[in-house]
């Protein structure tokens, strides 16, 4: 035996182990060469126009070929990664777009393979290193290397699943007015990496939220208590800030580890369905710490004075949902207010450069009269 | 080097014989007996990290032993721990297994182990734990199960879905699913959810037709609970 065996194939006069061969790249096709003295041993020459390639194997890292020949279908499992680059090299046009398409999965297998090991290293290290150094640090070091797309897939199934729960008002006037804040705030954010989607639902709840990701809910009940947009503009500010500042992410983190993360973005959908119930309940209730309010609030207001929406909306509309007690105040119970907090922030504004606010193109008594 | 199972069944031994200066990794504790001749090294495969992550992801022994004829032939008796089966199979270079950790007894100089990160998903829901032993090269390989060794042949494409407790081996021209098992599937003394893993063709899944899980449970209902 000249050569050892570099594939297997797989077909109906073959064990199901596969018969080991030896597959040589010629100028116009493939030349299997059986190694087993179980199987016919003349070499089969398979000409390339009659080849398909993909990828398949345990992690999508080997080549299949497959051909339909004289004694029926072949399947040839490749691994060698010179046999399979001389093969591309050789291969005519009508292979080359499959192989493009097996190196793509390769690919994103191999990348994938080493996100998860350096993920698995980075929670080794940050577990060793919380115990001695706290752990807040190690969490916003983990936060900052999960990419954006992570975030998305995290709060966009929540969000989707939330949605369909709830009555959604997809047109009128206060869809607009939401569309023109978000519109002005954003074209004031260098390199965002956020496409924001703000959805307004129909409740008599004075709410709003963020998901990670930038997905963002304002409840028409919320509309109905600001008495201008620019009020509203201030919460929405605030919310886009807790995106912006990836703070759900963080708690996330903190609370589920960074294992979970990963597992419901690498999860596959049987097990991704479940860990969003569970992760979608954590979500909601996601409570965002002081310090994370403080500097959602700060950010918040300073996007208000750059996008030129009058910040003094925000203000108002805090210091007013704080004073009375008027039934649900949800957004409260998530945003205690209190005296301080108000001060901050008009300590803040003052040493803000002044700017002369634009008002916005709708008119908000009409807003308010379409919800 | 020559190796045969003795007394097959549920508690079988395997009897290999070393040429001088010939070596096999074997699990740690398997050795039952063996000839003079057959020196016995813990060596770490893979270096001291990789044993130590092995022993701390898998859960598997810090060391294989390596039995080596070092001062002439010989022969070792080797045997798992659990009641079950022991098949051999041969490497070729070319067919590589993925070997659910305890799955693996003794295996021939030539194969290489190595620890393969199953993708988390797998990992988690699976129950065998993040890590596996992926075995490739050439020369035997010898598996034990717990209960008898059943082996499952899928053409390309075929699928077959098994409880994955009862997991042994499978080749790696074969691709899974962690599925999660509807109630049939779970046995009545576990309380937890099972899952199963659908597997597809072509390649061999070796399953074991005891779950030790189960049996540990079962076990337990007679362990008179102490105040
Ligand atoms: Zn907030």
């Amino acid at each position: 035996m000249a050569s050892p065996p570099n594939a297997l194939c797989f077909g109906d006069e073959f064990p199901a182990a596969g018969a080991p061969c030896l597959v040589q790249v010629e100028e116009h096709g493939l030349t299997v060469t059986f190694t087993s003295d179980t199987a016919d041993s003349e070499p089969e020459s398979v000409p390339f126009s009659t080849l398909t390639v993909s990828a398949g194997g345990l992690d999508h890292d080997q080549l299949v070929v497959k051909w339909v020949g004289p004694k029926g279908e072949r399947t040839l499992y490749l691994k060698n990664p010179d046999t399979i680059r001389a093969f591309r090299q050789a291969a005519p046009d009508h292979l080359s777009h499959s192989f493009a398409q097996a190196a793509e999965q390769v690919r994103q297998v191999r990348h994938r393979g080493r996100l998860v090991w350096s993920l698995v290293v980075g929670v080794v290290l940050s577990t060793v290193l919380g115990l001695w150094f706290g752990s807040d640090l190690l969490v916003e070091i983990a936060v900052s290397r999960i990419p954006v797309e992570w975030e998305q897939k995290l709060g966009e199934s929540a969000y989707r699943d939330f949605l369909s729960h709830q009555e959604v008002m997809k047109e009128g006037p206060a869809v607009a007015a939401l569309g023109e804040m978000t519109q002005r705030m954003t074209a004031q954010i260098p390199d965002n990496p956020y496409k924001f989607e703000v959805t307004v639902v129909k409740s008599d709840v004075i709410n709003a939220f963020a998901l990670p990701g930038g997905y963002v809910v304002v409840f028409t009940g919320l509309m109905k208590k600001a008495e201008s947009g620019e009020e509203v503009a201030g919460v929405l500010s605030h919310e886009l800030n807790h995106v912006l500042q990836r703070h759900g992410l963080e708690r996330i983190v903190k609370n589920l580890g960074l294992m979970a993360v990963a597992a419901i973005v690498f999860g596959n959908q049987q097990g991704l369905v479940g860990m969003m119930k569970q992760l979608g309940v954590e979500l909601f209730t996601l409570k965002f710490g002081r310090e994370q309010e403080t500097e959602a609030d700060l950010k918040g207001l300073q996007l208000l004075q750059r996008a030129r929406i009058d910040p003094s909306g925000m203000i108002t509309f805090f210091e007013r949902l704080s004073e009375k007690d008027q039934g649900r105040m949800e957004w409260l119970s998530t945003h205690p207010m209190s005296a301080a907090r108000a001060e901050r922030l008009k300590a803040e504004l003052a040493a803000l450069p002044k700017k002369l606010p634009e008002p916005f193109m709708f008119d908000w008594k009409q807003v308010q009269a379409g919800l | 080097m020559k190796s045969e199972v003795l007394y097959p069944g549920a508690f079988p031994m395997v009897r290999v014989e070393l040429a001088a200066g010939e070596n096999i990794k074997a699990e740690s504790g398997a050795m039952v007996a063996c000839s003079p001749t057959i020196d016995i090294e813990s060596k770490m495969e893979g270096g001291f990290l990789g044993a130590l992550s092995r022993k701390f992801l898998t859960g598997e022994k810090f060391f294989f032993q390596t039995l080596r004829a070092s001062r002439g032939p010989g022969e070792a008796l080797l045997a798992p721990t659990v009641p079950g089966e022991i098949v051999i199979l041969e490497l070729d270079g070319v067919n590589d297994y993925m070997v659910q950790k305890d799955g693996f007894l003794a295996g021939a100089d030539g194969i290489v182990i190595e620890n393969k990160m199953q993708g988390l998903s797998r990992g988690l829901l699976g129950g065998e734990g993040f890590f596996i032993l992926n075995i490739s090269g050439k020369g035997m390989l010898v598996l034990n199960s717990f209960g008898a060794i059943h082996k499952i042949e899928l053409k390309p494409n075929q699928e077959y879905i098994v409880d994955n407790s009862h997991l042994v081996a499978w080749s790696s021209t074969t691709s899974y699913n962690i599925e999660k098992a509807t109630s049939g599937w779970v046995a009545s003394f576990t309380s937890g959810e099972g899952f199963v893993c659908r597997f597809r063709g072509p390649g061999l899944v070796y399953i074991q037709s005891r779950n030790p899980g189960s049996f540990g449970a079962w076990i337990r209902q007679f362990i008179p609970v102490s105040e």
